[in-house]
């Protein structure tokens, strides 16, 4: 049971950091982006680029030659890759979109289209294998009561840094209540000085370099797929919807909950012999959430029928 | 809008509709019957469940994102009530219903599986639904894939087409002799294609009915409809049923179209590729995915040729990956450029939360 509950800590931090993500673009721009796991694939292929050694050619398809960079100097700039990635999508894309007053349900649909040309492009010229990053193999150890690997408890302790790194941003920084505001309301932010458009491009910027960071924690603990954000992705939804969509503090909390909820309910009696089945349970309370407390457990109550 | 400016739209989909399936002869000068008869199959299947899809979207502006869960319950309904064997050993079961009780049953199972997936859109706003409705077809794909005793899991069903074969009339045998065709597959067209005529005339009589005018005027405007004495909730759960056994009926055929049942068929991709469909044809329409339809799997069955081209040594999985990329650009730029589609109208199209 201890075991499962440090496979759900771990589990749980990444949902976190992509439900985090993915609520702080929803707050403000009202996109339900299906197109965020294929960030996540993003920073984990990234990083499989820049710090895989230079002569592993199963990768790309003979195509392109890996970079063989240090791996932590490999994650910044998956990251940053992650970044730019996200603010092309604004600029490119979902700016234009917006300009012309393309509804809320057309744009959803516009993320799926996207998702699924970017995933299949992962396909088509990164990898159709899973993959590892290019590290040593650890022996796990015992930390308080969990079993992990010295790396996974990295993981772990990075993942709870940048969460509470992005909590103080959001409250106490200029930028992060120019983002309240803007989630608020984008017209009356207009009229007092915000310029709503920069915001909603450091917004996806950010939100996208989050996603990466949650695609490297993904990648390390586990492997690198062309699809693993897609396989992710719902999971990430039920994180979100369980905080309470558009509440950052919320998607911490419910990403973690989610993930310990999926690791955990492979120990239960009635789950024996039945592990496929652990992510069905994660998406029912998310439908269960949405049906009886659509605001989640620290949304405000607002009208969403 | 004018009836002149309507069949403008027909006539052109008819002509785009001609030239895709000319392309076929022009691409593959050798086997083009037999490429068209597994074309026409699939086109039929999958204009089916668009049609079935149109109603919850175009009509009643549901987001269903759980399309393929509809499909599914179905197929293992309706399988699952005949003789078939299943899981790892083959497990026979020789006891079973007729094909068209079983059908019925199946379809009957969908529909209530779509009142049951439509009960969240009583309270629920667009984009919430749809984050609902893919998360429930995925549960209900997870589970299917754990009863392994029951739906042989991930080792599927098999030696079921014998009950919906041995309906198939000796003209089809005679005429397919001389095409070269399968008989199988011809029998399995000729299914999906009837059933799409009876479904078009259904709706196309409950579209012009009050019924069916109540039920875009749920999709326009919800308050008003209450407003005049309507049951909002009802009407809603109503086209769920309607759609989702529509949806049945194809997930039938595409299990005898295929001729054996795995989980893998109703991944989330198969709701976007009906989804691609019915946005190609026109949301909103009642015939507009038949063409649209047909013009996709004229697409995607020549992307492959497309991709061995490109991609020398690129593997099967990636041959595959081409033409869903494929059908990524055609859902975004569809609905970036012609949200509405060949035949759709702007103005039935709902597009914003409200």
């Amino acid at each position: 049971m201890l075991d499962q509950l440090g496979n759900g800590l771990l589990l749980g931090i990444i949902i976190s950091v992509a439900s985090v993500a993915l609520s702080l673009l929803y707050g403000v721009t009202r996109i339900v982006n299906f197109a965020h796991g294929e960030i996540i694939a993003l920073g984990a292929i990234a990083t499989l680029f820049f710090s895989s050694p230079l002569d592993y050619r199963v990768l790309f398809l003979d195509k392109f030659s890996p970079l063989g960079l240090n791996f932590v100097i490999s994650c910044i700039l998956a990251i940053l890759v992650c970044g730019l990635f996200g603010g092309l999508l604004e600029v490119f894309l979902f700016r234009p979109l917006r300009k012309n007053d393309v509804g809320n349900i057309a744009v959803l649909v516009v993320t799926i289209g996207l998702s699924i040309l970017v995933r299949h492009l992962y396909l088509l010229f990164a990898t159709g294998k899973v993959q590892n990053f290019p590290l040593e193999l650890q022996r796990r150890q015992t930390y308080l009561f969990f079993d992990m690997t010295p790396r996974n408890l990295n993981v772990l302790i990075i993942g709870i840094i940048v969460m509470i790194i992005v909590g103080l941003l959001l409250t106490y920084t200029r930028l992060g209540k120019a983002m309240r505001a803007v989630r608020d309301s984008g017209e009356l932010s207009s009229v007092s000085g915000i310029n709503s458009d920069n915001i909603i491009l450091i917004t996806w910027i950010s939100s996208s370099m989050l996603a990466g960071l949650a695609g490297i924690f993904q990648a390390t603990i586990n492997d690198v797929r062309w699809n693993m954000g897609f396989l992710i992705l719902l999971l990430i939804f039920a994180g979100t919807v369980l905080g309470g969509i558009g509440t950052s503090f919320g998607a911490m909390i419910g990403g973690l909950l989610i993930g310990i909820m999926v690791q955990v309910s492979v120990g239960l009696p009635f789950m024996e012999g039945h592990t496929e089945a652990k992510n069905a349970v994660a998406l029912g309370v998310m439908i269960l959430i949405l049906l009886f407390r659509p605001q989640g457990i620290f949304g405000k109550k607002e009208r969403i029928s | 809008m004018t009836s002149a400016k309507i069949s403008f739209r027909l006539i052109f989909s008819l002509f785009v509709t001609a030239f895709s399936i000319y392309l076929v002869f022009l691409l593959n000068p050798d086997g083009a019957p037999r490429i068209l008869l597994n074309l026409f199959t699939f086109a039929g299947i999958y204009g089916l469940s668009a049609i079935g899809l149109n109603v919850h979207f175009g009509w009643t502006g549901l987001l269903n994102f759980g399309h393929a869960s509809f499909m599914g319950v179905g197929a293992y309904v309706t399988l699952l009530l005949m003789p078939h064997a299943a899981g790892r050993e083959g497990e026979v079961t020789t006891t079973g219903l007729p094909f068209f009780a079983a059908l019925i049953l199946g379809i009957g199972a969908a529909a209530l599986f779509g009142l049951l997936l439509g009960l969240p859109a009583i309270r629920l706003r667009g984009d919430y639904l749809a984050i609902v409705t893919i998360a429930a077809a995925e549960i209900f794909r997870l589970l299917v894939r754990d009863l392994e005793s029951i739906t042989g899991g991930v080792y599927g069903i098999i030696n079921y087409t014998e009950n919906f074969q041995k309906y198939r009339p000796l003209f089809i045998d005679n005429f397919s002799e001389n095409l070269g065709f399968s008989p199988s597959q011809a029998w399995v067209c000729l299914a999906a294609w009837v059933s799409i005529f009876i479904t078009v005339l259904l709706l196309k009589r409950l579209s012009d009915s009050p019924w069916g005018r109540a039920l875009r005027a749920v999709r326009e405007d919800e308050d008003a409809v209450r407003a005049m004495g309507k049951n909002a909730v009802w009407l809603k759960l109503q086209s769920f049923m309607l759609g989702a056994g529509i949806a049945g009926l194809s997930g039938v055929l595409l299990a005898f179209n295929y001729g054996s049942l795995e989980t893998t068929v109703f991944i989330p991709l198969l709701t976007f590729y009906v989804w691609a469909i019915m946005i190609l044809g026109g949301v909103g329409t009642i015939t507009g995915p038949i063409f649209g339809s047909i013009i996709f799997w004229v697409i995607i069955s020549e992307t492959d040729r497309l991709a061995y081209l490109l991609f020398e040594n690129a593997n099967g999985q990636q041959l595959a990956g081409v033409r869903f990329l494929l059908v990524g650009v055609l859902i975004m730029f569809l609905m970036i450029f012609r949200p509405s589609g060949l035949l759709g109208k702007k103005e039935e199209l709902l597009l914003d939360v409200k």
